[in-house]
């Protein structure tokens, strides 16, 4: 038992020391290979940024106009009670933007895109094809993980802003026509009440979520052992790992906004 | 003629362990240039780690392995980057990226290490494809194409730089004969015309006498002899010609002498 946990405490102490090594690595690949004339390939990146965001917009879309909708009922079943229907408009777009489109989205894409990364590169590992890339003097962290960490980086806010109009959107149908509130008037109770700090926060967690998804998905798969197994393993961890750090992400960094009032 | 006694690739007393059980112990050879080296030996016999610690993929707990004077277990990992590019390989199951097609396989060290403009490129993947029988395949996925053209894809993408140095891990294993001799006759001609520098590992005995001007033998991590195929072939050896005729009787022992197959199967 003891010696269970001891070996649990230390492949934890090694996955977090081993995920902070891969962020460093490629960090060093995006800033400083450059320098020495080592680029990571364009179309590389924008292959991935169309397999991240072009390819997940139609589920994010779909996931928030609904949360847009249940979100609307279910507090105009509270604020009906108020006689303060009209005001579901702001808490619908301000949950979305400070909590749900940030968390949901980045579920979603971890879900998504964090399990085909790790599934992907551990296939690649488990068939010498890293070891190939290594063969050539290839870097496998700046010719594989630098262009999904791009591209996750940058497209993760793009589908979060998605959410949020989506979001919005499936609020907006649900007050207009089964709330009976006035189309003009629940647009305007939504950016009244709505901050741009609202949004900016919620974009902030969607890059720190991005960047949790991109490092355990690509850690895991460029850490997979084993065959077809070890693969199925990686992807189960990458998944279930990011799920866990997004929402334990989440809940830090709503603390820091809530305690520093931003 | 000089230069073709040229000592490329040297191995002096080189020991590796894997979690305590020593896999090469105490190995030391010299391969000259243009020569094609063979390493025979049985599966686990640690020639294929052999292959790994001369291309740099591990590096040795003992001992030091020259490529072209370098001793790559002491040079910076930039060092050891510019060593890679001087060889190519070929592995056992030819590790073509399955995301590129065959010319973006072949076309990736062009890519990532020189700068030649596109299409240039693409005149060097037509005579790569060409010299190993694939012109027409260009746009074909790796999982499209059988087993023996992943092998020569992967062999157009090993020679694709140039380089004086190939290695290939087991490059006839899984083929038919046909296809191996193909192989075989691709190697050959690789080193007489290029004067490329092959080192090959593999348990195929047809192959090794087919292409070797040197054989090594392993058995156990330990070097049984280095010699010419054909002194290699009139060893006295017990544990050479057991290997050679692929006596399940003899020193090389899968099953303790004491003990018959049915035995052991307990039966």
């Amino acid at each position: 038992m003891i010696w269970r946990l001891g070996k649990l405490v230390i492949d934890t102490v090694k996955g977090i020391v081993g995920v902070f090594g891969l962020f460093f690595n490629i960090l060093y690949w995006i800033f400083i290979g450059p320098f020495k004339g080592k680029f990571s390939r364009r179309q590389s990146i924008f292959h991935q940024m169309v397999f991240v965001g072009l390819s997940s917009m139609l589920i994010v879309f779909f996931v928030s106009i609904f949360t847009g909708v249940v979100l609307a009922m279910q507090s105009a079943y509270q604020l009906e009670k108020m006689g303060a229907v009209l005001y579901v408009a702001s808490l619908v777009a301000i949950s979305l933007c400070r909590e749900l489109s940030p968390v949901l989205t980045a579920l979603v894409v971890a879900g998504r895109v964090g399990s085909a990364f790790a599934a992907e590169l551990g296939t690649m590992k488990v068939s010498e094809q890293i070891e190939a890339l290594d063969t050539m003097a290839i870097n496998p962290v700046r010719f594989l993980a630098v262009p999904r960490f791009l591209a996750l980086f940058f497209m993760l806010p793009c589908l979060t802003a998605l959410a949020d109009l989506s979001g919005i959107l499936g609020g907006y149908l649900v007050g207009t026509n089964s709330l009976e509130i006035n189309p003009d008037l629940y647009m305007q109770t939504t950016f009244k009440y709505l901050e741009l700090k609202d949004i900016n926060t919620g974009l902030l967690k969607a890059f720190v979520f991005a960047i949790i998804i991109a490092l355990i998905g690509c850690y895991e798969g460029l850490n997979t052992k084993g065959g077809a197994e070890g693969v199925g393993k990686a992807t189960t961890k990458s998944v279930v790992t990011s799920f866990i750090l997004i929402i334990l992400a989440d809940c830090v960094l709503t603390a820091i906004f809530y305690f520093s009032k931003v | 003629m000089q230069n073709e006694k040229e000592v490329v690739i040297s191995l002096k007393n080189v020991s590796k362990s894997f979690q305590g059980k020593k896999i090469i112990n105490n190995v030391s050879f010299d391969i000259l240039r243009g020569e094609t080296f063979v390493i025979m030996g049985c599966s686990g016999s640690g020639k294929s780690t052999l292959l790994r610690l001369m291309n740099g993929a591990i590096k040795p707990d003992e001992g030091s392995i020259f490529i072209k004077g370098k001793d790559i277990t002491q040079i910076s990992s930039e060092g050891l980057d510019e060593v890679k590019i001087s060889f190519g390989m070929l592995f056992q199951y030819s590790a073509l990226l399955d995301s590129l097609s065959v010319e973006e396989n072949v076309a990736l060290p062009l890519r990532e290490h020189t700068k030649l403009a596109e299409d240039i490129i693409g005149i060097i993947i037509k005579m790569k494809l060409s010299l190993v029988g694939l012109r027409g395949f260009e746009k074909h996925y790796p999982a499209q194409i059988s087993g023996g053209m992943r092998k020569r894809v992967g062999l157009a993408r090993a020679i694709a730089l140039d380089p004086d140095i190939v290695f290939y891990d087991e490059p006839t294993s899984g083929l038919d004969p046909v296809v191996g001799g193909v192989i075989d006759k691709l190697i050959k001609d690789l080193s007489s015309k290029l004067l490329i520098t092959s080192v090959v590992v593999t348990h195929d005995m047809q192959s090794v006498f087919n292409i070797a001007d040197k054989v090594a033998m392993v058995h156990k991590g330990e070097l049984v002899e280095v010699d010419t195929p054909e002194r290699i072939k009139a060893s006295p050896n017990p544990y050479i010609q057991q290997f050679i005729h692929g006596s399940p009787v003899g020193p090389i022992d899968f099953f303790k002498e004491d003990i018959g197959i049915i035995e052991a199967l307990g039966l």
